[in-house]
């Protein structure tokens, strides 16, 4: 009776075990597995569009082809520097930060969230067991997870050809600079989902995404931050253009232990900071929400 | 003929007064649109003291001719998505099969599907580049001058996007590259040409038209050229017969989809 009461208990711990280690393979019970899910799903369909996503190299070339005219004719000599700058690295610097912006199409986040809210498909999305931003910000990571590295191999052969090689450039700090993009892209997407959220309450936010997209263009992407007057300089540093375009593409440029250390910790602050204050406008904004049925 | 000329003109006028009502349902968001693009534009400025900061001129450029350079980019990129939206979604409605409603109308396809929709920031673009001009002290006849050459910059960046949105009648996935391409001239039209030599300065003077739509426009203003002058003038009237004949010539190869749909 003993042997078999014993047998049974064995069992049924052995059950639960294997219950258990299944449900770890399977990924049950791990935080933010849901969207791991949603990730991977995104990751798939877009693999459907490759050849769509390629036929987007054009705009890309004709950007950076028009800035390396546009840096040639602005150097006198090839060895003139300017902002600290020598021609190669400013070209480079341009190349890799537009490479950030045609290859995670981040506008689609702004709006996706804008049409959501105001096509009343949030009322949908809301209820699924998943919290809506970090959906959003999901779907835009499996996005730029195929986009991204097809510009990157785009501009490296374009620089490679048109500019010739980074001075000064190591291969062993890429997974540096690769952790700092990918900071820099998520945290633009939590800005600009925070911009999208604005539709809650004004019908359509786009105007503000505008705004936002120039000055991150004009200040950050084709411009490093050393170029503009030194009183500007420490407030823009401030900004999240120094943690979204200008960190990234200044270490592609010019790697610095020391800058990188230092602009992680800055992206780590400012991606703390978004995510509180993407939840927070997400939780006042559906308090605003009206649904009219249909 | 010009009784169906007036009235043809009527509907275009009245197409694009109902597309600027629906858009004005939301008046706050219809003069956010406005507003903020002419914003938008001008953060672009930032740019140009940045680079003047660094040189006295670009490509033979001094800050008035890049005012002149924007302000007709700008505008005639704005007129055209204020008249003529729909060219830029032209190849959707061809590959959706969409294009029946407009069919069916007693009066001129093509401009019945040009001027179905108007693009509300536009308004914004177009009256920021008229600013801009304002703004370059030209006189009364200059500033006349200008606003002809926003109308030939307005016919050659629509015949070009009509021109490449009707190979959709031919090819699929032409919407991509026609977008691009597009895109690709407003981006080349927002810098000087001297700074482009050799093979790109003569692609865009004669394959991709930015030297006809802005940058002869652009010296014209600076510098009045007849024979400049003519040479825009006739370069948009043979673009746009070409565009023109390339969409009724693939209009024959149009099969609709059968969508039940209504223009309202």
């Amino acid at each position: 009776m003993n042997r078999y009461e014993n047998s049974a208990v064995s069992n049924a711990g052995d059950i639960a075990k294997r219950r258990f280690l299944g449900q770890l393979r399977r990924g049950h019970g791990i935080p933010g597995r849901k969207y791991g899910v949603i990730y991977r799903s995104v990751l798939m369909e877009n693999l459907q569009y490759v050849a769509n996503m390629a036929l987007g190299f054009f705009g890309y070339f004709v950007f950076i082809y028009i800035f390396i005219k546009l840096w040639e004719y602005m150097y006198r000599t090839p060895e003139e520097l300017i902002a600290g700058y020598s021609k190669e690295q400013m070209i480079w610097y341009v190349m890799m930060t537009e490479m950030m912006w045609f290859g995670s199409n981040a506008s689609a986040v702004g709006w996706q969230v804008k049409t959501d809210i105001r096509g009343g498909n949030i009322a949908y999305l809301m209820n699924k067991p998943y919290h809506y931003t970090l959906y959003i910000l999901a779907k835009y990571t499996g996005e730029w997870s195929i986009r991204l590295p097809m510009y990157a191999g785009l501009a490296v052969v374009i620089g490679t050809v048109m500019v010739g090689a980074i001075p000064g450039f190591r291969l062993i700090t890429v997974p540096a600079m690769a952790l700092c993009i990918m900071f820099g892209l998520t945290i633009n997407a939590v800005f600009k989902i925070c911009i999208g959220l604005l539709s809650f309450w004004i019908e359509d936010a786009t105007p503000f995404q505008w705004l936002y997209d120039k000055l991150i263009l004009v200040v950050g992407t084709i411009f490093p931050i050393e170029i503009f007057p030194g009183a500007l300089q420490p407030f823009f540093k401030l900004t999240p253009i120094y943690t979204v375009c200008y960190g990234p593409a200044k270490l592609i440029v010019d790697f610095q232990p020391a800058k990188c250390v230092e602009i992680l910790a800055a992206q780590a602050v400012y991606l703390a900071a978004g995510c509180g204050l993407m939840f927070f406008v997400y939780r006042k904004g559906v308090k605003k929400l009206y649904v009219n049925g249909g | 003929m010009l009784t169906a000329v007036k009235n043809q003109t009527r509907v275009c006028l009245l197409s694009l007064k109902y597309n600027i009502m629906r858009e004005m349902v939301n008046k706050v968001t219809f003069l956010m649109n406005i507003i903020f693009m002419m914003l938008n534009n001008a953060c672009i400025l930032i740019q140009w003291f940045i680079l003047f900061r660094l040189r006295e001129e670009i490509g033979g450029y001094t800050m008035r001719e890049i005012m002149m350079l924007w302000g007709l980019t700008a505008a005639s990129f704005g007129l055209s998505h204020i008249l003529f939206a729909r060219v830029f979604s032209l190849p959707e409605l061809i590959v959706s099969g969409k294009l029946d409603s407009y069919l069916v109308q007693p009066k001129n396809v093509l401009l019945g599907v040009l001027t179905s929709a108007t693009a509300v920031s536009a308004i914004g673009d177009f009256l920021y580049g008229v600013a801009l001009l304002l703004f370059c002290g030209l006189a009364v006849g200059g500033f006349l001058l200008a606003l002809l050459l926003i109308v030939t910059g307005t016919v050659i960046l629509t015949a070009f996007a009509l021109l490449f949105g009707s190979l959709a009648f031919w090819f699929v996935r032409v919407e991509i590259l026609g977008n691009q391409m597009v895109m690709g001239i407003v981006s080349f039209a927002t810098y000087p040409d001297g700074i482009f030599q050799g093979i790109s300065r003569f692609l865009l003077y004669f394959i991709i038209p930015v030297g006809m739509a802005v940058y002869h426009p652009v010296h014209i203003l600076a510098e009045f050229d007849a024979g400049r002058l003519f040479t825009v003038l006739g370069y948009a009237c043979l673009l746009s017969t070409a565009a023109v004949a390339v969409f009724y010539r693939g209009l024959r190869r149009y099969s609709s989809s059968s969508l039940m749909e209504a223009r309202m």
